[in-house]
């Protein structure tokens, strides 16, 4: 192996310093601010006060993430699954060409347009009156918890599609070609041959959803009321309505506990899978 | 807190790098029509009288939180011993009390030509802080609720009808909480002031640690209350699901409501009442920081935007509020039917008796934190 090179670690210097300024700082210090009472000792006072405050936040946010990632992988299989193995050709170009476009709209966006789009008296409600699918006295407004998964879904599927139809894409034809000549429907092609390959990269695009729905403000806020809300929410009314840094920092640790955990289970399966390899 | 201070100072490099010696940094807090009516209105006016000076409008958010960000920067700013680089500051009230006690503010009302014509007590007392000479009310603003009258014919007198009515008419009154803007808050503070106890107390002071406690029973019927409304998404949210026939009644700030009904974004058979006991209203106040180095324009600019013409013409006429200034200053230059619109539906003596200050700072904060404990957790 050869030695570090001074001029190596000049080259990886800024990129260092930047991750140690601008993220290892601001997280101990935020860690810190979590744990420290307003005399200097440790506590946990801010911690009981987030659970006083915000309990109910807490098993909503984690409900809405996990329900949203196992409906994001759900719609995704599928997508990616009629890429890989769809026979016919208008349907697969047609949702080639459609399934990318919430990847280019940012989610103040989505939520602006689903604000109006799922309202009681908005767009898809109004559209199923005027088709006659639906009475106008049935129309029930989804802005609230549903609103928020059903925007998180729209748009980390896309995500998770192209990672996931990237992956089908290169895996072994002959595997899939011998499981339909050998008579297995395509969804038992896809399930049992195809899936399993592709695990791996699943995982991993499920693990960044996740997170990235678990850091969202903008969707509950713009697109649900705020009783229950997410913990985003939580932590910025904290901030900007009493400057409260310490609870909304009891709050983030709680956010990098959820977030923690199902990066562990990631590493630990991919740890897994080297150990095998 | 780092985070932050490292925005503010990105934003201030920012600023600063684009300020010629003759620009007049005015930083506001409150929804986006505050700053369109400094961009769009209040700066070109200034402009137009001082030649070669540039007005730049800086919005720093809706709610307390707004006000905040200004006070964490001039605070900031103070620590570290440098000039600040907002000239003139927009900011809410319990901002205002911090800022004075902080000695964040410039004391220079008494100098001001315009100074006299104030009345109102809340250009002294800002919940509870004596800030007398240090800000200049910009307007006065007051929560009402709206209701559709072809759903309505009868609205509610005072909080315990509308408590009455809701349980009957389920899911037809909708607020936005107290996380998505005043409008939710101030109707959550009228309801302590309401059925709470003492709201002369909660007004004036003095503070006192255990009231909260006496709050439960008004708390849990708030629960109760709230099973049956809507909660809806902001200040906004609410006058949408107005406009939108989902719900039939709401609180919302009488001079949003006033600007979305002349831009046709609510129907015109609209209506306001101001239920008994009350709910709060606010007014925003002009300030100057201790530290800018354009005190005098600042001052300058203060004036012309609290002068009875630009009060009558920008505040009542053009915005919808309730002047900043005592309302007889403004006779003559406000035609009649302007004037008549701003009180069509809440009556001077009605503004009166059922308009509101907010509660004093801890009160209101011990308000908020309850209701997020007991109600919405």
């Amino acid at each position: 192996m050869a030695k570090p090179s001074l001029l190596g670690l000049l080259l990886v210097a800024p990129a260092l310093a930047m991750i140690g300024a601008l993220f290892l700082y601001p997280l101990g210090f935020s860690l810190a601010a979590a744990f420290t009472e307003p005399g200097g000792g440790l506590s946990l006072m801010h911690f009981q006060k987030a659970y006083e405050l915000y309990s109910t936040d807490i098993l909503f946010t984690l409900f809405i993430v996990v329900v949203s990632t196992l409906l994001t992988a759900l719609f995704s299989i599928a997508i990616a699954g009629i890429l890989t193995l769809g026979e016919t050709p208008w349907l697969v170009a047609a949702l080639r060409a459609l399934y990318r476009w919430p990847l280019f709209i940012p989610f103040i966006v989505a939520a602006q347009c689903m604000r109006t789009f799922l309202a009681k008296n908005g767009l898809m409600n109004n559209s199923f009156v005027a088709l006659g699918l639906m009475e106008p006295l049935q129309a029930t407004s989804l802005l609230d918890w549903r609103g928020i998964i059903i925007t998180f879904v729209w748009k980390q599927v896309p995500f998770v599609t192209l990672m996931l139809a990237g992956a089908m894409a290169s895996i072994d034809r002959a595997t899939i070609e011998a499981g339909r000549n050998l008579g297995a429907s395509r969804i038992r092609v896809l399930l049992e041959l195809v899936l399993p390959q592709v695990g791996q990269t699943l995982l991993v695009g499920l693990v960044l959803s996740f997170v990235t729905m678990l850091s969202v403000l903008s969707v509950p806020m713009m697109v649900a009321g705020s009783q229950p809300t997410m913990l985003t929410v939580d932590m910025a009314f904290r901030i900007n309505s009493y400057g409260d840094y310490a609870t909304a920092n009891a709050l983030g640790v709680i956010s990098y506990a959820i977030a923690g955990t199902v990066a562990w289970i990631y590493l630990r399966h991919s740890v897994k899978r080297e150990v095998q390899a | 807190m780092r985070r932050s201070l490292l925005a503010a100072g990105l934003a201030a490099f920012f600023l600063s790098s684009a300020a010629s010696a003759q620009t007049l940094n005015v930083a506001t807090a409150g929804d986006q029509n505050m700053v369109d009516y400094i961009k769009d209105y209040l700066g070109p006016l200034f402009e137009k009288s001082h030649p070669g000076v540039k007005v730049v409008a800086v919005g720093t958010g809706p709610g307390d939180g707004g006000s905040q960000k200004i006070f964490e920067k001039l605070d900031a700013q103070k620590q570290a011993a440098s000039a600040s680089d907002f000239d003139v500051v927009v900011i809410h009230q319990k901002a205002a009390g911090t800022m004075v006690q902080g000695d964040l503010l410039k004391k220079y009302r008494d100098v001001l030509p315009t100074g006299k014509l104030v009345t109102r007590d809340t250009a002294t007392n800002s919940l509870g802080t004596d800030v007398s000479g240090y800000v200049m009310p910009m307007f006065h603003s007051q929560t009402a609720i709206a209701y559709n009258p072809d759903l309505i014919k009868n609205p509610p007198n005072n909080y315990a009808e509308l408590r009455e009515w809701v349980k009957k008419n389920p899911k037809q009154f909708g607020y936005n909480g107290i996380k998505g803007g005043m409008s939710g808050v101030a109707f959550v503070t009228g309801w302590i002031s309401a059925f709470g106890g003492d709201p002369a107390k909660l007004e004036k002071g003095p503070y006192d640690a255990a009231t909260k406690a006496t709050w439960d029973k008004a708390m849990a019927d708030l629960k109760e209350f709230n099973q049956n409304v809507v909660i809806t998404p902001g200040n906004a949210g609410t006058l949408d699901m107005l406009n939108r026939g989902e719900i039939a009644m709401g609180p919302v700030w009488v001079d949003m409501f006033y600007t979305w009904k002349a831009d046709g974004k609510l129907p015109p058979n609209m209506r306001l009442k101001l239920v008994s006991p009350g709910m709060p209203g606010q007014p925003m106040y002009y300030a100057i920081p201790a530290k800018t180095a354009q005190e005098k324009l600042a001052a300058e600019f203060i004036a012309l935007a609290t002068s009875p013409d630009v009060q009558a013409e920008g505040i009542v006429k053009r915005f919808n509020w309730y002047p900043g200034i005592d309302a007889k200053n403004l006779e003559g230059k406000l035609d009649q039917a302007a004037w008549n619109q701003l009180f069509a539906d809440i009556p001077p003596d009605t503004l009166a008796a059922n308009g509101k200050p907010f509660p004093i700072g801890p009160y209101f904060n011990d308000i908020l934190e309850t209701y997020e404990k007991k109600v919405a957790n």
